[in-house]
């Protein structure tokens, strides 16, 4: 019995946990780029790097690493780097901002189900 | 897919110990900015960080990760010292003072350095900036537990 309400629940949680756990790792994936790219901030030669975030989100069945891209029309300064502070600032923010969103969602959707296997909370 | 955000730590703290280095450089340079005698002779001569990039150490078994080669951290290669002929100053009195009465002075400018100083401290205020967000991201993925 117990069993069979695990499975229910699992399956009610994954139709949209599993596309926000795939779109929380692509922000993890961008949040270590924008922090390479921060950190490169002064070396010469380093240019920018990013994920295409949309094409990759669409890609969510396949479970391939997402392609590492270099950004273009940044502009590079005379030791050949190409790191727009103001850009990678924004960027961080705003994984932060989505992620925070996300991960909201799941948690509101796990709550819901916690209410239902609550039987509305009339027990409690 | 590797998502780890742990890996975030290692690149900017890759970032904070390079801005670290370059500061101690440019303190140094600030403060032998007047300096016409040193151990290898002659003035003080300026000197710089030259950064690189570096795949950062990774925590636990990440080692694998096919990501890890497009994290980069970054770390400083060398020290470059300024090869620049000294800034001649004629004061006939000064015990480091030639047959001509000119003492060599370090060929820098402080207001240069000043404003290197403040580019170093702001690029490690956003590795910090960086860190704290990825810990941000991680304490909520913590908090889904509870």
């Amino acid at each position: 019995m117990s069993a069979r309400y695990v499975q229910v629940t699992c399956s009610m949680v994954e139709r949209v946990a599993a596309d926000t756990e795939r779109y929380m790792s692509l922000l993890s994936v961008r949040q270590k780029l924008v922090a390479s790219n921060i950190a490169n901030a002064d070396t010469p030669g380093y240019h920018t790097k990013d994920i295409n975030f949309q094409e990759e989100f669409q890609n969510a069945i396949s479970g391939t690493n997402p392609t590492v891209v270099e950004t273009q029309g940044l502009y590079m300064k005379n030791d050949g780097n190409n790191v727009n502070m103001d850009r990678e600032m924004r960027l961080l923010s705003e994984n932060d901002m989505r992620f925070s969103l996300a991960s909201n969602l799941v948690r509101s959707e796990l709550k819901s189900v916690r209410l239902a296997l609550d039987g509305g909370g009339s027990q409690s | 897919m590797s998502s780890s955000l742990f890996g975030v730590f290692s690149v900017s703290s890759s970032g904070m110990e390079a801005q670290r280095i370059r500061t101690q450089l440019l303190a140094e340079n600030i403060a032998n900015a007047e300096t016409t005698r040193t151990p290898e002779g002659g003035p003080y001569r300026r000197k710089d960080a030259v950064f690189t990039t570096i795949n950062p150490e990774q925590p636990f078994s990440s080692v694998l990760d096919a990501q890890m080669d497009a994290m980069s951290g970054v770390a400083v290669r060398e020290v470059v010292v300024d090869q620049s002929a000294p800034q001649r100053r004629y004061l006939p009195g000064h015990p480091d003072a030639d047959k001509d009465g000119y003492v060599s002075f370090p060929q820098l400018n402080p207001a240069q350095e000043m404003v290197d100083l403040m580019g170093a401290s702001s690029s490690y205020q956003a590795n910090v900036a960086a860190v704290s967000t990825a810990k941000d991201m991680i304490q909520r993925s913590l908090d889904l537990f509870r």
